[in-house]
């Protein structure tokens, strides 16, 4: 029984070691407050994201390439679902010896419900809470293998070419389940604001042009095992991300740097480093 | 020798025709402009271009509406009715609301 808990123990070290579990949302987390009734939206992008210093003799290194793909729908005015399947490529490299491995990450399905909003000629304000629900539907070398459920709140500020968003969202990691080997995920407390000034571009305003400064903050716990925290696991992020956001009527393309100001890792674990994030999104 | 020639006769014909339907063409496109109603609305809670698509969409629905262009900027909402069809301002005030922006003042 020892030689079988100390295995798992070594095994939820290593998984430590080489996850790249925080993905501190950028580009302004989920994108606004609830769009019209019956819009569809189909967003696209690009992740590139790395873990690097390793403190231990081990020196691994890994690139995390995702391709998250999300659909979203306007049921009404007041309530939007969203459907998130990413797609990953993950390299690592570990002393002179390289491993590659491409495949599907947990299916994500999100809830968004308008709250309250507030149109004025000079501001508009608005809250949405959002309730989310990951399914262990990935694949074993990228899924979690539990039910996640993250509820979260969401507001945004507008006046003429000034905005904010402000998110905060709690993920419940194997809030019905234990995952590999008992295993129970930490949980994550996301915060995240977004700065922003548009330029309007064209006579008819049809097009603009946005810089975008983000305030990223995750606190992922430490992962339990049989009621204990298992070392080398939980750390705290927070990115500093400027982008910048084109936008027609129907068509958005944004671009986000990811700096890593300050992290807390528990343990020895892999730091994370600059990320990019390329996206599309398409409304009709 | 023979195909120059042809080609040579039947320019001046396509020409003509072309002309002369573009001309029939604005006329119609004139006619129907006059005959049609244009209506400017405010509209509260665009904050940017992708807020156009979303609005014109459910306003184009709409049957009496022929065409239809916001602008998030003047904060405006542009409606073309079609000719000898009636339109109610709350159709359109309805169609705002469900794009989660708030109507103001009918302009014009």
């Amino acid at each position: 029984m020892k030689r079988l808990l100390l295995m798992v123990l070594v095994c939820a070290t290593i998984n430590a070691l080489i996850s790249e579990n925080a993905s501190a949302a950028g580009i302004s987390v989920d994108a606004g407050l609830t769009p019209p009734e019956d819009r569809w939206i189909i967003r696209t992008q690009f992740r590139y994201m790395q873990r690097k210093d390793d403190p231990t003799p081990m020196n691994q290194k890994m690139d995390t390439y995702a391709f998250p793909v999300v659909v979203a729908y306007g049921f009404r005015p007041d309530l939007t679902l969203m459907i998130r399947q990413p797609v990953k490529h993950r390299k690592m490299s570990m002393g002179g010896s390289v491993s590659r491995e491409t495949g599907f990450d947990d299916l994500f399905v999100l809830g968004k419900y308008k709250l309250y909003r507030r149109n004025t000629r000079e501001y508009t304000f608005g809250i949405a809470s959002t309730l989310g629900l990951e399914f262990p539907t990935g694949d074993d070398d990228f899924g979690s293998e539990t039910w996640d459920l993250e509820p979260g709140l969401f507001t945004s500020w507008r006046s003429g070419p000034w905005a904010s968003d402000f998110s905060v969202a709690y993920k419940w990691n194997g809030f019905a389940d234990r995952g590999k080997n008992g295993l129970n995920p930490g949980n994550e407390l996301s915060v995240d604001l977004a700065l922003a000034h548009q330029f309007s571009i064209g006579e008819k305003a049809d097009m603009s042009l946005t810089p975008v400064l983000e305030f990223n903050y995750k606190h992922i716990l430490p992962d339990r095992l049989s009621g204990h925290n298992v070392s080398n696991t939980g750390e705290s992020l927070f990115f500093v991300s400027p982008g910048l956001k084109f936008t027609k009527s129907s068509f958005i393309l944004e671009v986000l740097l990811q700096f890593p100001v300050w992290q807390d890792q528990e343990g020895s674990q892999l730091k994370q480093g600059t990320r990019l994030i390329v996206g599309t999104r398409f409304m009709f | 020798m023979i195909r120059y020639t042809f080609l040579l006769l039947i320019l001046p014909v396509l020409l003509v025709c072309g002309i002369g339907c573009t001309a029939a063409n604005q006329e119609l496109a004139t006619k129907s402009m006059e005959e049609s109603e244009t209506r400017v609305y405010e509209v509260f809670g665009m904050d940017c271009p992708g807020c156009h698509g979303g609005l014109e969409k459910l306003v184009k629905k709409i049957p009496a509406v022929q065409e239809s262009e916001a602008n998030w900027l003047q904060k405006q909402l542009v409606v073309t009715v079609r000719p000898e069809v009636e339109l109610n301002d709350e159709d359109i005030y309805d169609a705002i609301r469900r794009a989660n922006f708030t109507p103001g003042n009918r302009i014009k």
